[in-house]
């Protein structure tokens, strides 16, 4: 801000702001914007919108008619879909996988989180160095060894060994999270449970952890959002078809039947959809969530 | 802190007094999640650098090599290309993420009706998976039938027409276009968040001295910016150089002939069709290395400038 700050300016005065005065070219002004937008939509919805038409479409009308909504609903491509890229099975690891290393993720990082925040012991401030650093090394660099431990741990093809994997790679960040959750609650709730003889695992579970639930929230959001999705730890740990979970699913789909089209689109909105519907019935916590910890004040 | 009410006559020793104030808590809360880092974490990070010091297929017995892995790598003229075009990648994706999240993100601040519509329709590719999206986008660069050629011919471009998967040439740029498409809303929903905690009165008082709408971007609304672009930037530029595996993977799988190439995908087929374990494990620790660099790098800039986020 160059010199532009007067001082003998009266700040604030002027409190209808410049976005509510519209004259004429503040009207083309908002034209040019919403028509930008209309870009951005079609940009991000229509392709989602193209797998969603393609995937009712017969074969013969994927060809003819690219663009449009199909003219008949095939619904029979999705049951197609489903029985042969194994949708069921997928579907029920995925759930499975995610739903054990999220419970892992909280049950182990919130106790942690607390300690961190709210007790003096030795060693604190190592631990917490260790937590940031750590969030400096990406999971990803150390596939190798991580596939051999493990490989000797005999956790290989095992749904409940790779929800371990991935609640440790979510922990760091995770318990940093919960850690500036912890350290904004006040001193005198905690004080007065403690004369009352409460236990702090007590003080934990009954006083605390109500009020860090919006925390909690905001881990479980990355953590769905990463091991639900994730497709590389699965493709490393994951090798027998049996217990792979529906990214792979799809990969695996797509290279063995590349040429069943409408399948294969039906698949896509199989395993796209229900996250999107889940993401636009909840999008305010979601993105509020996403945006807390980015950005202060 | 006090000591708990209700415990005996703290003893002398330190351990007593570890014991009877909070450490033995503290111990028992953390004790989990220590095991848990230290099983996948740790343990990997460590024995992820012995492993690159030695020679082992992942069966046999290994045998002792020293550097040996890390001087092949120096001449593995495959690995250089992966890095240059890792390195391409980054810097691509996280420019082209940072000034077209920024620019969303204004528009967005002005759209005075359907802002959380348009917000959420260009978060929604966010939050599909690495795997969807770059299926969807194998359908998008299909040279015959894709909706981008088909595109092309629609307006009369049809000279434009690519294969842009296929061509050596233009592959991993169509590659970066999906990774930005990808993630664009995550970051512009990021600095809307941030535009909108710049104080009007700024901007009135800019205005007052004559400053146009250019001005004021300069002036005021990038500077104010400024830890927000540091925020996307670490968000950006962490995930570019490790989470480029699965898209590769699912579009081109590092070709035509490596062209596409990055550091993961080699590492991953050096390991698991070649049996380099410890080959691969050198890879890992010289991407590690670089990311690290990198996230120190900025971090030492962030405090220098007194960013404080």
């Amino acid at each position: 801000m160059s010199g532009s700050a007067n001082p003998s300016l009266p700040l604030g005065n002027g409190m209808a702001s410049h976005r509510h005065r519209l004259g004429a070219r503040g009207v083309l002004e908002l034209v040019g914007i919403y028509a930008a937008l209309v870009l951005v939509l079609l940009e991000t919805i229509y392709p989602l919108l193209w797998v969603l038409f393609g995937s009712l479409k017969t074969k013969q009308e994927m060809l003819s008619n690219i663009w449009g909504p199909p003219s008949s609903l095939v619904f029979q491509n999705y049951v197609d879909a489903w029985r042969i890229a194994g949708m069921g099975s997928r579907i029920v690891s995925s759930v499975f996988v995610t739903g054990s290393a999220l419970i892992i993720l909280v049950a182990v990082a919130t106790p942690c989180a607390y300690a961190l925040a709210r007790l003096r012991f030795p060693g604190r401030g190592l631990v917490l160095a260790v937590a940031v650093a750590a969030m400096l090394v990406p999971p990803q660099v150390m596939a190798i060894p991580l596939f051999m431990v493990a490989r000797d741990l005999g956790l290989i093809n095992n749904r409940l060994g790779i929800a371990f994997v991935y609640a440790a790679t979510s922990l760091p960040l995770s318990v940093f999270i919960l850690r500036s959750f912890f350290v904004t609650l006040p001193a005198d709730l905690e004080d007065a449970a403690r004369v009352d003889g409460a236990s702090r695992l007590a003080i934990l579970i009954h006083i605390m952890l109500p009020l860090i639930r919006p925390g909690v929230a905001l881990i479980l959001i990355f953590g769905f959002i990463e091991i639900w999705n994730d497709f590389f730890l699965a493709f490393l740990l994951l090798r027998d078809p049996s217990v792979q979970t529906i990214p792979l699913g799809l990969v695996s789909f797509f290279q063995q039947y590349d040429s069943l089209w409408t399948l294969y689109f039906a698949a896509l909105t199989i395993t796209t959809l229900p996250v999107i519907v889940v993401f636009i019935a909840m999008q305010r916590q979601f993105i509020a969530g996403l945006t807390a910890g980015a950005v202060k004040g | 802190m006090s000591t708990r009410p209700q415990e005996t006559a703290p003893s002398a020793s330190r351990f007593g007094r570890f014991v009877s104030g909070d450490g033995a808590v503290a111990f028992v809360m953390i004790l989990p999640a220590a095991i848990l880092f230290c099983l996948f974490y740790l343990w990997p990070f460590v024995n992820g650098f012995w492993l690159s010091l030695h020679n082992w297929d992942g069966f046999s017995d290994p045998t002792w090599a020293g550097f040996s892995n890390y001087q092949r790598l120096a001449h593995d003229r495959i690995f250089l290309g992966a890095l240059r075009n890792n390195l391409i990648f980054v810097v691509a994706v996280v420019v082209l993420k940072n000034v077209l999240g920024l620019g969303l993100a204004l528009l967005l601040d002005r759209a005075l009706v359907g802002r959380t519509f348009f917000r959420a329709a260009a978060f929604i590719p966010v939050t599909m998976s690495f795997v969807a999206v770059g299926l969807l986008w194998s359908w998008i660069y299909n040279p015959v039938f894709g909706l981008l050629n088909g595109a092309l011919d629609l307006f009369g471009l049809g000279a434009l027409k690519q294969s842009w998967l296929g061509d050596a040439n233009i592959a991993l740029y169509s590659i970066i276009v999906v990774d930005v498409w990808k993630w664009l809303g995550f970051h512009a929903v990021i600095y809307l968040a941030g535009l909108q905690t710049i104080p009007s009165e700024l901007y009135e008082s800019a205005k007052m001295d004559g400053a146009g709408p250019v001005q004021r971007f300069w002036h005021v609304t990038l500077p104010m910016m400024m830890p927000i672009v540091f925020i996307n930037t670490i968000l950006g530029l962490s995930g570019a150089f490790v989470r480029n595996f699965d898209i590769v993977y699912v579009l081109t799988k590092g070709g035509p002939n490596h062209a596409t190439e990055v550091v993961l995908t080699y590492m991953m087929s050096k390991a698991f069709q070649d049996g380099a374990m410890s080959y691969a494990a050198a890879i890992g620790y010289v991407l590690f290395l670089i990311v690290g660099l990198a996230s120190v790098g900025l971090l030492a800039l962030m405090r220098r400038q007194k960013l404080d986020v």
